[in-house]
């Protein structure tokens, strides 16, 4: 027995260091294993056909320039859109009166000279303002008393856009790159106009509004007067004509949508606010619109920005779009497709919210990030499984793309698009979307230079074929990992000619990730790029 | 006449230091008059393979424990202390003072609080199995610092006592807390063949230890437990730490039963956790941006608290296919180990229950929170009550062979099913673990 005994327990030992030995699998967490392991959620039908709407390797000229113009502003754009960019990216921001901004901060005294033209107060002028639309002044001083109680210094959502359009959105660009400052960036301040009862613009560069911003991407410009200065007039809403400010608060607060502190009741003239720009070549790049923080916006932003693009012309719901080439003639033509517009959030409330007004019928894109400790709508757990819940919740709320952030200087994120986690990305069926590119390093690293024709772990989709093209640099056709499907970039010149030196771009045979054996062509694209600084200078800076 | 009465007692306090940790009494043994010393050692050593379907655990070996044992006795005093060095690393376990005079008796020092559960009384030396059941070790308490009084007799025991948290004052604010408990049994059957023992226990605990941040006092609650297994005792998959804990409450029942060849015992956990906090300070700490709460309301409403309840238990049996037969200590109302030459076959049970989860509330793996709303919101804060701990359900098939009252092997193979949000990818696991054990 005893003997027995003995031999069943060397067995049992030996069975136990065999198990052992043979678990390689299970000594440690890996994320490039678990990435293939983790269940991800694909994208159904219906928000794959949305998805196809956008163009492969789309260059995204993130808020249209950082580097070579003041961000968000007429030049940055106007630039980006001459350089043959695919999308004017751009940050959704509310002013006092309802006016959907095309600008990044939510509080102004980083991209604007607010500071010197207000101080931390209501503006001084302010009940002028009021007076100057009709309005008395007893009830003027009451209104004003409610705007100093809702006011936050500098913050967007404390100042009519009229009043903004006094800033200066371009001289703090020229102190802060000082290597690609330009003087006509800088501007006039504007002003109150006693005299006249009327606000004066600044005569350079502006805060943008939404329609601003479509305007520069369809061809267009700002009219301005003889001074320099835009021209814009603005009203009251007719639906408030006779009525006292204090009967138009209580109106705004009946409507129970937003906190009244929005007092959306002046309407202004975009319809005549735009001219053909004498310098449009005839790219129409769509746009990239992303929400930001909904709590600094009021309940109905998203609506907000639904009625703005249908104002515009650029709601793909209320009016689709008849044509389908994303390139003609060597012009970007992405904005005469459906896939004219896309909007991009990080938060959890705006995705949404944006679902339920566009219900996964406009791109969507669901931007990551991540923070010690971690911001309220970042991931916080970045693994595998992590990354699989966000793919999820995003898809669950309408998103077609991810927008995971990229490391690199000289921003220096943190890393959400490591391989593992753009197989994922391919994994799900949606579109990736990194940002933001500032060099040809990042490039190199995230299309697949790094490992031409080197074998990787993620191979199975993400390696791709590239037959080489007229414009192919090396002449031959490559094979590399690609971690990335397009991607947002403050050089925009820099990107395009990373893409068509190495055959994305300008190449009628692209294999297709997202449709196996088919091809993506891309060949009406533009597959030279014009000169950055020759291109500020043609467009008058 | 002296003789008469040390002899007995001495024997009795044998029987005593046998529950504590082990149930062999030391080899070495010195007595001078009415005085006996003694001093001892046991060693566990465990070889472990897992298998998950996602997160990896460590197989192998560890040295489980390593302890050396001693006891003093003189006269009705028993006293008694071991140290663990398991793991390479000192550890204090048992030390105390006891009186007795079998039917009364006093305990004081850092022992098993009374209502810990009959599993974590039962020293590991005499458990049947490698683990004790998950649920008394996340449900469970064990040792702490206090005084006890005990009634036994044959048909009944009433165990109770006053402790305080841990045994070192070495929480970073507050108190040490204050626990009363009691663990109470009645035998029905009790013979030299069979004992049927039901009882009940409860315990309250007023939580005093925590730390400060912004100058008010946060106390933490924690439950967790291994995969019933010592070679990784990762308890990740079960876990859970109840900010803002107050009191602890604690009522369990019990049974067992065992006759020469067969045992049944098992136990029923059943925790709930007050919580209290300065709201009000809270809320004003917070009130740090542009972006304040603007009310007491908002910031409640935001960041909600609720009591939690906890529940879990196991059902352990075994059937000795040779050796002298199990026995019962009547004097800690336990089965005892293995004693001589013996094989059994053992299996249990096992379900721990650290999800409290509140309808409605969705959570995302990726954020690791739940969100009240039912789906994830910006700011100001998730609302949400619910505490993932974990569910798991265990089952265990068991061999244990004792070659003689000193040396031990035990083979394990163990079977866990887990529900946890924060864990989505694991759902089964497999243990297979042996064990040697000796005790001297």
């Amino acid at each position: 027995m005893f003997k027995h005994l003995i031999r069943m327990g060397a067995a049992g030992l030996t069975l136990v260091a065999l198990a052992t030995s043979c678990s390689e699998e299970q000594q440690f967490t890996s994320e490039k294993r678990d990435a293939k392991r983790v269940d991800v959620q694909v994208l159904n039908a219906e928000l794959a056909k949305v998805r196809d709407y956008v163009p492969l390797y789309a260059v995204i000229a993130h808020r249209g320039s950082t580097f070579w113009a003041p961000e968000e502003t007429e030049a940055s754009w106007r630039w980006a859109r001459e350089m043959g960019a695919d999308y004017l990216e751009s940050d959704v921001q509310c002013t006092k009166d309802g006016i959907v901004l095309a600008n990044h901060d939510e509080n102004l005294k980083r991209t604007t000279n607010i500071e010197n033209v207000f101080s931390e107060a209501v503006p001084t002028s302010r009940v002028d303002f009021y007076m100057s639309l009709g309005f008395s002044r007893d009830d003027a001083e009451k209104q004003y008393g409610r705007d100093v109680a809702a006011f936050r210094p500098f913050y967007t959502l404390s100042y009519y856009y009229a009043e903004l359009l006094m800033l200066d959105s371009g001289s703090w660009f020229n102190e802060t790159s000082l290597e690609q400052a330009r003087p006509s960036f800088a501007a006039n301040s504007g002003y109150f106009d006693k005299t006249t009862g009327k606000i004066v613009y600044s005569d350079g560069l502006y805060i943008s509004a939404i329609q601003d911003q479509i305007a520069y991407a369809e061809g267009k410009r700002l009219v301005r007067d003889a001074n320099g200065r835009r021209v814009l007039s603005y009203k009251v809403k007719d639906e408030y004509k006779g009525m006292t400010l204090d009967q138009i608060y209580n109106a705004i607060k009946a409507k129970g949508q937003y906190k009244p502190k929005y007092m959306d009741f002046i309407e202004y003239d975009f319809a005549n606010a735009y001219e053909a720009d004498p310098q449009d070549t005839g790219n129409r790049p769509g746009i990239y619109v992303e929400f930001k923080e909904s709590w600094l916006n009021p309940d109905n932003m998203e609506q907000r920005v639904y009625d703005a693009l249908t104002e515009c012309g650029w709601n793909i719901i209320e009016k689709p779009a008849t044509e389908t080439a994303f390139y003609k003639g060597g012009k970007v033509n992405v904005g005469n497709t459906n896939g004219k517009v896309i909007l991009q959030t990080f938060s959890f409330d705006a995705l949404r919210r944006a679902n339920d007004i566009f219900k996964g019928r406009v791109p969507m894109c669901y931007l990551l990030w991540i923070s010690e400790p971690a911001y309220a709508t970042d991931i916080a757990i970045d693994d595998p499984t992590g990354y699989a819940a966000f793919i999820k919740w995003a898809q669950d709320n309408g998103a077609h793309i991810i927008g995971p952030a990229i490391s690199g200087a000289p921003n220096n994120y943190p890393e959400m698009n490591a391989p593992w986690q753009a197989y994922m990305i391919r994994k799900s069926g949606m579109i990736n979307h990194p940002y933001s590119f500032d060099s040809w390093a990042q490039m190199c690293k995230y299309m697949g230079y790094y490992n031409y024709d080197l074998e990787t772990e993620f191979d199975d989709l993400l390696r791709l074929n590239i037959p080489a093209t007229a414009y192919t640099a090396s002449g031959y056709p490559s094979s590399v990992p690609v971690y990335m499907d397009g991607f947002f970039t403050n050089r925009t010149e820099m990107s395009l000619k990373y893409m068509i030196e190495n055959g994305f771009r300008g190449n009628a045979k692209l294999p297709n990730p997202f449709h196996a054996g088919q091809y993506y062509d891309n060949s009406q694209a533009n597959v030279t790029v014009p000169d950055a600084i020759q291109t500020l200078e043609r467009l008058g800076y | 006449m002296n003789k008469y009465f040390i002899m007995p007692a001495l024997a009795l306090m044998a029987l005593g230091a046998a529950a504590q940790d082990f149930d062999n009494d030391p080899t070495l043994q010195l007595e001078k008059q009415d005085a006996k010393f003694t001093i001892g050692a046991r060693f566990m050593a465990d070889a472990a393979t897992y298998h998950s379907d996602f997160t990896p655990l460590q197989s192998g070996a560890s040295i489980s424990d390593a302890r050396i044992r001693t006891s003093f006795t003189y006269k009705n005093w028993y006293l008694y202390a071991d140290f663990g060095f398991g793991g390479g690393k000192f550890a204090q376990k048992n030390i105390f003072a006891q009186w007795s005079n079998g039917t009364h008796s006093v305990k004081a020092g850092y022992y098993n609080d009374p209502a810990g559960s009959m599993a974590r009384n039962t020293s590991l030396g005499s458990y049947h199995f490698i683990s004790r059941a998950g649920s008394s070790n996340s449900l469970g308490e064990g040792r702490e610092l206090g005084i006890s009084y005990k009634y036994n007799t044959d048909r009944f025991m009433a165990y109770q006592g006053v402790f305080t948290e841990n045994q070192y004052n070495k929480i970073d604010a507050g108190f040490k807390g204050l626990t009363i408990d009691g663990r109470y049994l009645v035998r029905p059957i009790i013979d030299d063949n069979q004992t049927l023992h039901i009882g009940v226990s409860g315990r309250f605990a007023h939580l005093g230890g925590g730390e400060v941040y912004n100058n008010i006092l946060k106390k933490t609650y924690h439950m967790s437990q291994s995969l019933e297994t010592f070679v990784d005792e990762d308890d990740q998959f079960v876990t859970a730490d109840l900010d803002w804990a107050n009191n602890v409450g604690s009522i369990g029942a019990e049974a067992l039963y065992h006759n020469d060849k067969f045992f049944i015992r098992g136990e029923y956990f059943y925790k709930h956790v007050t919580k209290k906090r300065d709201t009000y300070s809270l809320m004003i700490d917070a009130q740090n941006n542009i972006d304040g709460w603007g009310s007491l309301e908002a910031w409640d409403n935001a960041n909600k608290l609720r009591s939690n309840n906890f529940h879990g238990g196991y059902v352990e049996t075994g059937f000795q296919i040779l050796g002298s037969g199990y026995k019962y200590n009547k004097c800690d109302g336990l089965l005892g180990g293995l004693n001589g030459k013996a094989l059994e076959i053992v299996a249990r049970y096992n379900y721990t229950g650290l999800n409290d989860l509140t309808d409605g509330e969705y959570f995302n793996a990726g954020r690791g929170h739940y969100y009240a709303a039912g789906y994830m919101e910006d700011w100001p804060g998730t609302g949400a009550t619910s505490v993932g701990g974990g569910n798991l359900h265990s089952a265990t098939i068991g061999l244990n062979y004792s070659f003689n009252k000193y040396v031990q092997v035990m083979v394990d193979y163990t079977y866990h099913r887990l529900c946890s949000d924060y864990h989505p990818n694991d759902k089964n696991f497999h243990v297979g673990q042996a064990r040697l054990q000796f005790t001297f």
